[in-house]
């Protein structure tokens, strides 16, 4: 289990999003909102004349809002059909999984275990492995 | 040439190349199956589209070499060799025939009967023998001796076919592609060219940079080009539907095409298919009438079912109609009752054509029973949101007796809508063009607000509409911080033929917009249709308009708004008879008749004005007389009056608060108790006096004037006319016409004034100087006999309104 991962910061915690589903890193300066959006959809920004989805992970996960110092990197990826940029905290570099996705005893807390695929160890520790599908579909339906 | 033509061309030489070797192959070894289908598959598909055009000869070759195909495929008949050749020999002969076809020309006749006999296993005929066996040279000889002679014609055969145009056939995922890619291209470009604005002058790139976009936009529009197809492909496969529904009902129906040369996306064609089969089938099974119902109402025996399109800027219409018996709007208003889909007095206030309008609601079908050809569970609700949901629109007329028809308007592409952007909350949002009525401006004279419980409607050329802020749909804003007179309205009109009207901070532009899909979670809020991007390269979104008045009840609540809806439809509404609750001074509830309100203002105290029997408010710069001030004393500070009006005359109405709006479906018991009721009746089961309009108005005489007012000319050398007669007519209610062309309601002259100035007018008063008539004059009035002008003056008026 040699996969390549993109090692970044979410609700203070490090996690991981899977090197092959991430198309770029980008820093995102104009966010166009929408209104009457689920809160975790900050709104739609813009890469190469493409309109992404902004997706705040940490609201998706089920925390509270991101403070305003971020410095507002997203990881683009593409679900079903749709590109998102996924905000997170920070992006550090792209890291390898020493070891597969695993449970660990007693879940990972409320949240990161709806949309995390299980803990990887990494170079830089043990990481969580997040479930890009489950990021985007969001807390409500995921919780349905 | 025609290129539906074209295509059958181009389909069919391609068939024949394709299948070359399989024809070679066959020839060798006739025994073997999968050639057998492949040539049969061939001749099969020539005869299918030779029934699009006028090709007997085609057809009959085709028919006869498919006929003896199927037998060798069923095991009838042995392929042999014979039966190759023959075969072959037939594809020759539709080989060359396609080449004149292309070139235009007449095919070489005659011949065919013998190509056609030399299938015939049996066949003796001499002279044109089936070939012998084989011997493909020998076939192709069959062909080149006929007596037309092929072969003669080749020729000059290439140089014919230079002119002809070329074809080719793509599959549509390469055109999807290429036009997805396009679209990126512009996007991309619009993005370069923000930054080339930040970047300022440079002229060494913007020359290059025009050229790229000039070049762009013309690729652009040949890529549309390219997606779109005639008309006609999709007219193409109607007569064959209609001929098998009608003979499966029993009824004779022609088909008549008009506009098949219209083009539109090809995707959009496939969209409308099955609508536009839906309402095919309706017509057949429930428009038209069998031939004998149809020769007795005097009607042609054969029924008339006429496609008609056309196009109009960026739309399609397209017009179904038959000349059947028409929608009976009373038994499907009786339906919609039986069904529980509006109740009985909701029918009645419905208009003729609103009640046509039913026949697009669920769970409706006209059909007396379920045949086999509707009643499918399919109704007209599913064909109009189908056609909505590709952008589209469909409404229908119909008279009794005589037919029904059904008007479809579609956008031109999918992909590339026209919008209209505007901006609310700081945002651009873009509405479909389509949806788009009119754009006016809430501060303009002719836009009324008011209030109606919490629903706040726009009074606009005589509709009353609800009106929706953009940012209260939205969420983002607070319905009651909304500064309604700042904002622009965008008059929406949906596919349903209602009206709403949304409120946006402002206007931009139009823009051809590449709209793309948004995801799902977004979707979900039934808010946006779709996201596209800016010139300036930000994202922004479609906005959903069918959805959004959905939910927010506005094709319901219109419903029931309906009744204060068009002039036309008074008569209509006179039988709803909603009313407006409102609080009167002294803080008893009243109604009045919500036809009488014009609108709600609240005005300081300072602009009334009240001395002895004379009260009067000012309003924009205009008196109006004041009632209700016999319930109560005018509060201090601001004072809420109602705008009344009886369409000519306007007076306010002094009250405390404005309640609601509600209907009055009972009685109105009249009451002699108090002269300025009308009446009393039941609203939610409490008591509610109801004012009495026509008695306000007769006790107010001529207050102030609104609509058109008469017209009057005055003698024109006159001081005295200008000076004592001009404020009398005008006083009456006359505006004063200096134009001397203009032809005017009233003229006035004096029967001194010689000669006479011949001002055109519908009616002549005539004045004299002297109290006593002249001899053989009992026409003119005396100049100072001010009751008499006076009523002169509203006689003529009174018979320009009647």
């Amino acid at each position: 289990m040699n996969d390549l991962l993109l090692m970044c910061l979410i609700a203070g915690r490090r996690a991981a999003i899977p090197a092959a589903l991430v198309q770029s890193v980008i820093e995102i300066d104009q966010i166009t909102p929408i209104p009457g959006a689920p809160d975790f959809i900050l709104g739609l920004t813009a890469m190469r004349s493409q309109a992404l989805t902004v997706i705040d992970c940490q609201i998706a996960l089920g925390f509270g809002g991101q403070e305003q110092d971020s410095d507002r990197r997203a990881a683009v990826v593409q679900v079903g059909g749709h590109s998102y940029a996924l905000l997170v905290e920070e992006a550090y570099d792209v890291g390898e999984a020493r070891s597969d996705p695993i449970e660990v005893p007693g879940g990972f807390g409320h949240g990161w275990q709806m949309a995390a695929r299980g803990m990887v160890e990494t170079d830089c520790g043990p990481t969580l492995l997040i479930d890009v599908d489950a990021l985007v579909a969001g807390p409500v339906a995921r919780a349905a | 040439m025609d290129d539906l033509l074209a295509d059958f061309v181009a389909e069919t030489r391609e068939m024949l190349e394709a299948s070359g070797g399989e024809i070679v192959a066959w020839e060798a070894d006739p025994s073997d199956r999968a050639r057998l289908d492949t040539i049969f598959r061939f001749v099969h598909t020539v005869k299918g589209n030779c029934g699009f055009f006028d090709f007997p000869h085609l057809e009959k070759l085709s028919h006869a070499a498919e006929d003896a195909l199927a037998d060798c495929r069923a095991g009838r008949r042995e392929a042999d060799s014979t039966l190759v050749s023959a075969v072959l020999a037939i594809i020759d002969r539709i080989s060359e025939m396609i080449d004149s076809i292309e070139a235009g020309e007449d095919h070489p006749e005659g011949g065919d009967d013998a190509l056609i006999a030399a299938l015939n296993p049996h066949d003796d005929t001499p002279g044109m023998s089936p070939a012998e066996p084989h011997k493909p040279s020998e076939t192709t000889q069959v062909t080149a001796t006929s007596p037309a002679e092929g072969k003669a014609d080749a020729g000059p055969k290439p140089a014919r076919a230079a002119s002809v145009q070329r074809t080719i056939r793509l599959p549509t995922e390469l055109l999807d592609e290429v036009m997805k890619g396009v679209s990126d291209m512009v996007l991309a470009r619009n993005d370069l060219a923000r930054r080339l604005r930040d970047a300022g002058d440079h002229p060494e790139i913007d020359g290059p940079f025009d050229r790229l976009s000039t070049i762009l936009a013309e690729v652009r529009s040949s890529i549309t080009r390219m997606r779109m197809q005639r008309l006609e492909h999709l007219f193409s496969s109607l007569p064959r539907l209609v001929r098998d529904l009608s003979t499966e009902l029993g009824k004779q129906v022609m088909v008549d095409f008009e506009g098949g040369e219209v083009e539109l996306d090809r995707e959009m064609i496939e969209m409308v298919r099955d609508p536009l089969t839906h309402i095919i089938r309706n017509a057949i099974d429930h428009g038209l009438e069998g031939p004998g119902e149809r020769i007795k109402s005097g009607k042609h025996e054969i029924g008339l079912l006429k496609f008609a399109a056309r196009q109009s800027g960026n739309q399609i219409t397209l017009a179904i109609s038959d000349d059947g018996r028409g929608i009976d709007a009373d038994r499907l208003a009786a339906k919609a009752v039986a069904a529980g889909i509006y109740s009985q007095a909701e029918i009645d206030e419905m208009s003729e054509r609103r009640k046509h309008h039913l026949i697009f609601e669920p769970g409706l079908s006209t059909a007396e029973k379920v045949s086999s050809v509707s009643g499918r569970g399919v109704g007209m609700d599913v064909v109009r949101a189908n056609i909505e949901h590709v952008g589209g629109s469909i409404d229908v007329t119909t008279k009794p007796g005589e037919g029904t028809s059904f008007h479809l308007k579609l956008p031109l592409t999918l992909s590339i809508i026209a919008a209209l952007t505007v901006g609310s909350g700081g945002q651009r949002y873009a509405i479909p063009r389509s949806y788009v009525e009119e754009i006016v401006f809430g501060s303009s004279d002719h836009v009324d607000f008011a209030e109606a419980g919490d629903r706040r409607l726009v009074t606009f050329r005589g509709k009353r509409v609800p009106c929706l802020a953009l940012g209260e749909i939205l969420g983002s804003e607070d319905p009651g911080s909304v500064d309604w007179a700042s904002m622009t309205l965008v008059l929406v009109r949906m596919a349903s033929n209602d009206v709403f009207a949304l409120a946006v901070d402002r206007v931009y532009d139009h823009e051809d917009v590449v709209v793309k899909p948004i995801a799902p979670a977004i979707m979900e809020t039934g808010l946006y249709a779709g996201t596209t991007l800016l010139d300036d390269g930000r994202p922004m979104m479609l906005l959903d308009l069918p959805s959004i008045a959905q939910k927010h009840r506005l094709v319901d609540e219109m419903r029931s708004m309906a009744r204060t809806l068009p002039e036309e439809e008074q008569t209509e509404q006179r039988k709803a008879r909603p009313v407006m609750l409102f609080t009167g001074l002294d803080g008893r509830r009243r109604a009045v008749r919500l036809e009488l309100v014009r609108r709600i203002d609240t005005i300081s105290r300072e602009a009334i004005d009240i001395e002895g029997s004379r009260k009067q408010a000012v309003i924009d710069g205009a008196i109006f007389s004041l009632l209700g001030l016999e319930y109560g004393e005018l509060p201090e500070g601001r004072c809420r009056l109602l705008r009344l009006s009886d369409g000519e005359h306007e007076v306010v109405y002094a009250v405390s608060e404005v309640l609601d709006a509600a209907d009055m479906d009972g009685e109105i018991v009249p009451s002699s108790a108090d002269p300025a009721v009308e009446g009393v009746t039941l609203i939610g089961g409490e008591p509610v006096p109801v004012i009495d309009g026509h008695g306000l108005f007769a006790a107010q005489g001529t207050a102030r004037k609104t609509g058109r007012t008469a017209s009057c000319h005055l003698p024109a050398s006159s001081d005295w006319a200008r000076t004592i007669l001009e404020p009398l007519v005008e006083a009456a209610g006359y505006r004063v016409s200096t134009e001397p062309e203009e032809e005017t309601d009233v003229a006035i002259e004096l029967v001194d004034d010689d000669p006479r100035p011949a001002f055109p007018a519908r009616h002549i008063i005539r004045l004299r100087p002297e109290p006593e008539p002249a001899e053989n004059d009992d026409e003119s009035i005396y100049r100072y006999d001010r009751e008499a002008l006076l009523s002169a003056l509203k006689r003529a008026r009174v018979e320009k309104t009647a």
